[in-house]
């Protein structure tokens, strides 16, 4: 009879296992955006339930710090856009001078020069290089198409993350305790220790991470203006060192994306200018438009950020050996892509929590 | 004027039975309708069968439980003693919230009861969002616990 029953619940697990591979990519994006939700929810509910007490409405609250952050937002995105347009209208001008051929002339010549002969010879001649480049260039504006389709879904989904931001923060508690209602009693306290470590875990990650994304945030705008003070001619700083800071939320793969805009920026800025080309970093490792400088820069801030700001910040919240992270991100990277490394390892946390309660309820089952 | 208060301010209380005896558990007696209003939103309503157990002897601690309606026996299951019979209104397991120890004695529902059930999580999120409310909650519970080992120390000079 027990191994009848075995092998009932061997075949029962089959065959949800089975429906539950089939439904799931389709319920993947809704899925997602209820963990985005919750994490937001998780992010702003205490500020709502302290102005809550003191506006005596939750609906109100609500709607007043999530207007304010989507306000906050807006600005932001306003703001760089806007600047952009300004960079990106100048950076236009400069292609449709001659400058902007002399100076790829003189990058290719001067890069022929500094690299050793087999790689040199490995480097399209000026005017390939040139026409590669305007094939490029054209080639980056077409592409912007398809990006503005990409952000059109993007917009979609971040109006319903939005939307179920709000109905959880208002209804969090009742929500909450809807949830508790399904536990059985014996599992009560038990069910309820382990919501509030799930709740601690997030919470403690998150606030984590929003402290050590504004601290590399904040370390990157302090290096850019470094930088510029040695003639590197960075504009939009502050927005490269917000941009540098959210892009840090992605483990090991946010640092490098964070260089990005800088690099552009100082590309964009710096070209047909032919100190900034012949720059050298610290006057011996030639840096033309100061890349090298940039990256180095990102290079430190990383270094502070993974030896002293994330270790305290956000190493200690999750409690997980440092192997055990990467792989967990490398997992994470593999099933779901960069959105499944910005979850891994507050997931794993998750994980971490539920196995350690469920092996305690294992051990303690007489006790319940 | 204490009449005039009750019949305007607390006449919310008395119509929801969970927040009507909370006004009356010592540790929330002195809160303000809206503070109990705001902790009772913390709160967790169970129900439970005759003879079922709400907690045993030696298990994890969470919180405390308050009677809205039934009977509960707190006994030693060890040596079968019945330390009391609890009814509408009483609250036990009060120190759970303080501390993470096991707890000390075995809880059965002696009819089929329903209780209101406040946790240390629920106190430790209240703690951390509105410190005063919390403050005021650990200030009660630390009276009524100090009530309690007073009647102990009585009741063991008594013996002795």
């Amino acid at each position: 009879m027990d191994s009848v029953n075995k092998i009932y619940r061997l075949f029962l697990l089959v065959i949800v296992g089975g429906l539950a591979w089939n439904v799931l990519p389709i319920l993947a994006s809704v899925i997602i955006m209820l963990v985005f939700s919750f994490l937001f929810t998780t992010i702003f509910l205490q500020s709502v339930d302290v102005l809550e007490r003191k506006i005596h409405s939750r609906t109100g609250s609500v709607f007043l710090i999530l207007g304010g952050t989507l306000t906050g937002i807006i600005l932001f995105i306003g703001g760089f856009i806007s600047n952009l347009e300004v960079q990106v209208k100048e950076f236009t001008t400069k292609l449709q001078e001659k400058d902007f051929a002399i100076s790829l002339e003189s990058l290719s010549n001067q890069s022929k020069n500094i690299l050793p002969d087999f790689i040199s010879n490995l480097i399209p001649e000026t005017e390939k290089l040139i026409q590669l480049t305007k094939e490029s260039l054209g080639s980056i504006f077409q592409n912007i198409l398809s990006i503005l389709g990409i952000a059109g879904g993007l917009f979609f989904v971040s109006v319903m993350v939005f939307i179920f931001t709000i109905i959880l923060l208002i209804e969090y508690h009742d929500f909450k305790r809807s949830l508790v209602r399904f536990i059985p009693n014996k599992y009560l306290e038990i069910g309820l220790r382990t919501i509030y470590n799930i709740e601690q875990q997030i919470s403690k990650y998150l606030k984590g991470q929003i402290l050590a994304a504004s601290s590399v945030a904040l370390l990157s705008i302090i290096g850019l203006f470094i930088l510029n003070q040695f003639g590197a001619n960075m504009t939009l700083v502050v927005f490269i060192g917000i941009i540098a800071g959210l892009a840090n939320l992605i483990p090991m793969v946010g640092p490098f994306v964070g260089m990005v805009p800088a690099i552009l920026i100082a590309l964009m800025n710096n070209l047909g200018n032919e100190p900034a080309l012949a720059h050298q970093l610290f006057g011996v490792v030639p840096s033309p438009f100061y890349v090298f400088d940039i990256v180095f820069m990102f290079i430190i801030v990383q270094q502070i950020d993974n030896n002293f700001i994330t270790p305290i910040l956000v190493g200690e919240s999750v409690g997980l050996h440092p192997m055990a992270v990467m792989i967990v991100l490398m997992i994470g990277g593999i099933l779901i892509g960069p959105m499944g490394m910005l979850f891994a390892i507050p997931a794993a946390g998750v994980m971490k929590v539920i196995i350690s309660e469920m092996i305690f309820v294992s051990k303690n089952s007489h006790l319940l | 004027m204490k009449t005039l208060y009750e019949n305007y301010f607390k006449q919310g209380i008395s119509k929801n039975p969970i927040l009507d005896v909370m006004s009356h558990i010592p540790m929330f007696e002195n809160l303000a309708p809206s503070e109990l209003k705001e902790v009772a939103r913390l709160t967790h309503e169970r129900e439970y069968k005759k003879d079922e157990h709400v907690f045993k002897k030696l298990a994890p601690a969470e919180g405390m439980y308050f009677i809205i309606k039934g009977d509960i026996e707190i006994l030693d299951p060890d040596s079968g003693t019945v330390f009391v019979n609890l009814s509408d209104g009483d609250f036990f397991g009060e120190l759970a919230l303080l501390d993470e120890e096991p707890r000390s004695a075995s809880a059965i529902a002696k009819s089929s009861s329903k209780l209101g059930g406040f946790f240390r999580s629920d106190l430790l999120t209240l703690m951390s969002r509105d410190p005063k409310l919390g403050n005021k909650i650990m200030m009660d519970l630390s009276r009524v616990l100090g009530e309690r080992l007073r009647q102990t120390n009585k009741d063991l000079a008594k013996l002795s």
